[in-house]
C-alpha cells in the first residue's frame, strides 16, 4: 500500500490499564493502516480491547507508547482543544444506537457540527441537504430523533459524521441496533460513501454480516491486529 | 446559544416550570426589597432628606437624636468652626398632640431653621418664619388626624399650641409624622415649666439646647471640627438612621428574608440544572467526542441559566409594575431604579453562581463515555 496515501496510520501502540493492582495490558505493540478508499472491518471477542482501540484511533484517548497520525498529523503532543478541533475536521465517529442529540432536528444535528467547526451557514444548509438527500432523509429533515426508526436514526448518526468532510470515518457498531435489511443498507452506505470520497472507514463490531461489505478483515487478539 | 435555544424549546414544559418557580422567587425579592426600603423611608425619612454630610451628636448620646443634647455655647463653637452656612442647629423631641382640641395624633417635633437648610420644602401652605412662636409645618400625614392649615395643634406634655401654617411632604421619624418648628418656638418649648405657668423672664430665644448639629462640608474638615470638641461624636447620616429606635430591627429581618430568597434562588437553580445535567452527561460526552469544547458546552449550560433568569425577572418586573398599581397607599413601597438594577444585577450573579456546579460536571463529562454507550 502507498504509505503517503494511508489517511489513518496507528503505529506500534500500547496501552495498559490498571484494574485494581495489576496492570492490564490491553494493545501491545498494535499497528494499522487504511489508506484512501478502504474500509476495514475490526472484529475481537468482547474484551479484547476494541473499545480501547477505537478511542485512541478517534483521538479521544492518548496511548502509552506508540504513534497516531490522521491524514499525516500526528498526534503526539496535542492538547485538548487541538484534539476537539480534529476530532471536528477530520474524524467522523458513528457510535453504538446513533446516539443523536435528542432535543435536535435531524438536519440540525447536522447543523450543529457544522457550527462547531465554522462552516458559513449558507454552505452547511446546502450541505446538509445534499447529505440528507442521498442518505434517503430528505423528507425526515424536521424530524426529532425520537420519531426516526432505527435506520433511520442510524443513517442520520452517519450523515452527521460526514458532514465536516472527514478524512477517516471510525464506526462503533453501526448495526447492533439494526435488523438484517437495515444493517446491510447502513453498511452499503457507509461502503459507498468510503469509496466514491476517497476516505478511510474503520468499522469496529461483531456483526458477522458486517464483514461483507469491508475490503479487510482484522481481529483483535492479543492487542494486536491481525488478518481474519 | 444553538443548543441552548434548541433545548427550551424541546423541553418546553420543564422550562416553563423552572422559570415559573423563579418568577416567584425574583418577585418575592423585589416585593421583600420594595418594602424594606419603603419601611426604611417611611421610618426615616425626614433624616433620608436632609441634605447634611454628617451630624455632631453628643457623644454619650449613643448615636440616638432624642438622648444627644448640646448646650447652647458648644453648638456656638460648632458654628463658628464649620463657617458660614455650613451647620443647621437641629432640634427634635416626641410629642403627643391634640388636633383642634379632639383627636390625638403622634408627631415628631423637629426644631429648624426655617430659612437653613434643614427645612424642608413646602407642598402646601406657607412657610415658618425664624421668628414665628405658636406655629408650625406639618407633615401631610397628619391630615389623617384631622390636621388642617389653620387648625391648631396642642402638645399634651408642654402645654403649647401651634397653629398650622403649612404641610411638607414625605417627612418623618421612627414612623411618626414631624412637626417643624422654628428656633424660637423650640426656645419656648424649652423653657422649664415652673409650677405650672412658665417663668416671665430667662435666657433669650435661641440659647435652647439642641439635639444635633447638622453639618455639610469633606470628611476631612468635619474630622477636624470634630476633634475640637471632645464631648462630641461625629456621625454619618446613615448611623444617625440606623440608630433611630426600631430602625436596625425592621431592616435587618427584612435583609435576612432577602439574603435567603437569593440563597435559594441560587439552589433551585443549582439542583434544577444539575440533576439535568447528571442525566444529559451521556450526550455531553457524544458532543465532545465529535468535538464540541469544553467551553462551547459551558456557555450553553450558562446561557441557559442567565436566559431563564433573566425572562422570568422580565416577568416579574412586569408583575411589581401591575401589583404597584393597586397598592394601597398605606402600604410603604419604594423601589427607585438604582436598587431595582442592583437587585436584577444581584440576582442573576446568583443564578449565574448557581450554575457553577453544573459547569464543572460539564468539564469533567468524558468524550471516552461515548463509546460503547447504547443510548443518548
Amino acid at each position: 500500500m502507498n504509505r503517503t496515501k494511508a489517511k489513518l496510520v496507528l503505529d506500534g501502540i500500547t496501552h495498559a490499564f490498571t484494574d485494581g493492582e495489576k496492570e492490564r495490558t490491553i494493545l501491545d505493540g498494535l499497528s494499522l493502516e487504511v489508506g484512501e478508499g478502504e474500509l476495514v472491518a475490526v472484529t475481537g471477542p468482547s474484551g479484547s480491547g476494541k473499545s480501547t482501540f477505537l478511542s485512541i484511533a478517534g483521538a479521544l484517548l492518548s496511548p502509552d507508547g506508540g504513534e497516531v497520525r490522521i491524514d499525516g498529523q500526528p498526534l503526539s503532543g496535542m492538547d485538548a482543544m487541538r484534539l476537539a478541533q480534529l476530532r471536528l475536521g477530520k474524524l467522523g465517529f458513528i457510535f453504538q444506537s446513533a446516539n443523536l442529540i435528542p432535543y435536535l432536528k435531524v438536519e440540525e444535528q447536522l447543523l450543529l457540527v457544522a457550527r462547531l467547526a465554522g462552516m458559513p451557514r449558507a454552505e452547511a444548509a446546502a450541505r446538509s441537504r445534499e447529505l440528507l438527500e442521498r442518505l434517503g432523509l430528505g423528507g425526515r429533515r424536521k424530524a426529532y430523533p425520537e420519531r426516526l426508526s432505527g435506520g433511520e436514526k442510524q443513517r442520520a448518526a452517519i450523515a452527521r459524521a460526514w458532514m465536516n468532510g472527514p478524512e477517516v470515518i471510525l464506526a462503533d457498531e453501526p448495526t447492533a441496533s439494526l435488523d438484517a435489511p437495515r444493517g446491510a443498507d447502513v453498511m452499503e452506505m457507509l461502503r459507498a460513501e468510503v469509496k466514491a470520497r476517497s476516505k478511510a472507514g474503520v468499522v469496529v463490531t461483531h456483526d458477522e454480516r458486517v464483514l461483507s461489505f469491508c475490503d479487510r478483515v482484522l481481529v483483535l487478539d492479543a492487542g494486536r491486529l491481525k488478518p481474519a | 446559544m444553538f443548543l441552548a435555544l434548541r433545548e427550551m424549546r424541546h423541553s418546553k414544559l420543564r422550562y416553563a416550570l423552572m422559570a415559573a418557580i423563579l418568577i416567584l422567587v425574583s418577585f418575592l425579592v423585589l416585593f421583600v426589597t420594595g418594602l424594606a426600603k419603603g419601611l426604611s423611608y417611611a421610618n426615616a425619612s425626614s433624616v433620608v432628606n436632609m441634605p447634611a454630610d454628617a451630624f455632631l451628636l453628643s457623644a454619650d448620646a449613643e448615636h440616638r437624636l432624642a438622648r444627644s443634647e448640646l448646650a447652647a455655647p458648644q453648638a456656638e463653637r460648632i458654628r463658628e468652626l464649620a463657617g458660614e452656612g455650613k451647620s443647621e442647629a437641629l432640634g427634635v423631641r416626641m410629642a403627643a398632640v391634640e388636633v383642634d382640641g379632639a383627636g390625638k395624633a403622634d408627631a415628631a417635633v423637629l426644631a429648624v431653621d426655617p430659612e437653613g437648610w434643614l427645612a424642608p420644602p413646602v407642598v402646601e401652605g406657607a412657610a415658618l418664619a425664624p421668628g414665628d412662636t405658636g406655629k408650625a409645618l406639618a407633615d401631610a400625614q397628619l391630615k389623617a388626624a384631622g390636621a388642617r392649615i389653620g387648625g391648631v395643634l396642642t402638645d399634651t406634655a408642654s402645654g403649647r399650641s401651634w397653629e398650622i401654617v403649612g404641610f411638607a411632604q414625605d417627612e418623618s421619624l421612627s414612623h411618626t409624622p414631624a412637626l417643624f418648628v422654628s428656633p424660637a418656638e423650640w426656645a419656648e418649648l424649652a423653657r422649664p415649666v415652673r409650677g405650672g405657668a412658665a417663668s416671665g423672664g430667662g435666657e433669650p430665644a435661641g440659647s435652647a439646647p439642641y439635639n444635633a448639629i447638622a453639618l455639610q462640608g469633606d470628611a476631612q474638615r468635619l474630622e477636624a471640627i470634630a476633634a475640637e470638641l471632645p464631648d462630641t461624636a461625629l456621625l454619618s447620616k446613615r448611623q444617625v438612621i440606623e440608630a433611630i429606635p426600631g430602625y436596625s430591627a425592621e431592616q435587618g429581618s427584612l435583609s435576612m428574608m432577602i439574603a435567603f430568597l437569593y440563597v435559594i434562588s441560587a439552589f433551585v437553580l443549582a439542583v434544577f440544572f444539575y440533576v439535568m445535567t447528571l442525566q444529559k452527561l451521556g450526550q455531553f460526552g457524544i458532543l465532545k467526542a465529535i468535538g464540541a469544547g469544553t467551553g462551547y458546552l459551558a456557555r450553553s449550560v450558562a446561557g441557559q441559566v442567565l436566559l431563564l433568569a433573566a425572562a422570568s425577572l422580565a416577568a416579574s418586573l412586569l408583575l411589581i409594575a401591575g401589583f404597584r398599581a393597586v397598592l394601597p397607599a398605606s402600604l410603604p413601597f419604594r423601589l427607585d431604579e438604582m436598587t431595582l438594577l442592583a437587585t436584577c444585577g444581584l440576582f442573576l450573579a446568583t443564578s449565574a453562581a448557581g450554575s457553577l456546579v453544573s459547569i464543572v460536571k460539564v468539564a469533567r463529562a468524558d468524550a471516552l463515555e461515548a463509546i460503547g454507550r447504547t443510548t443518548a
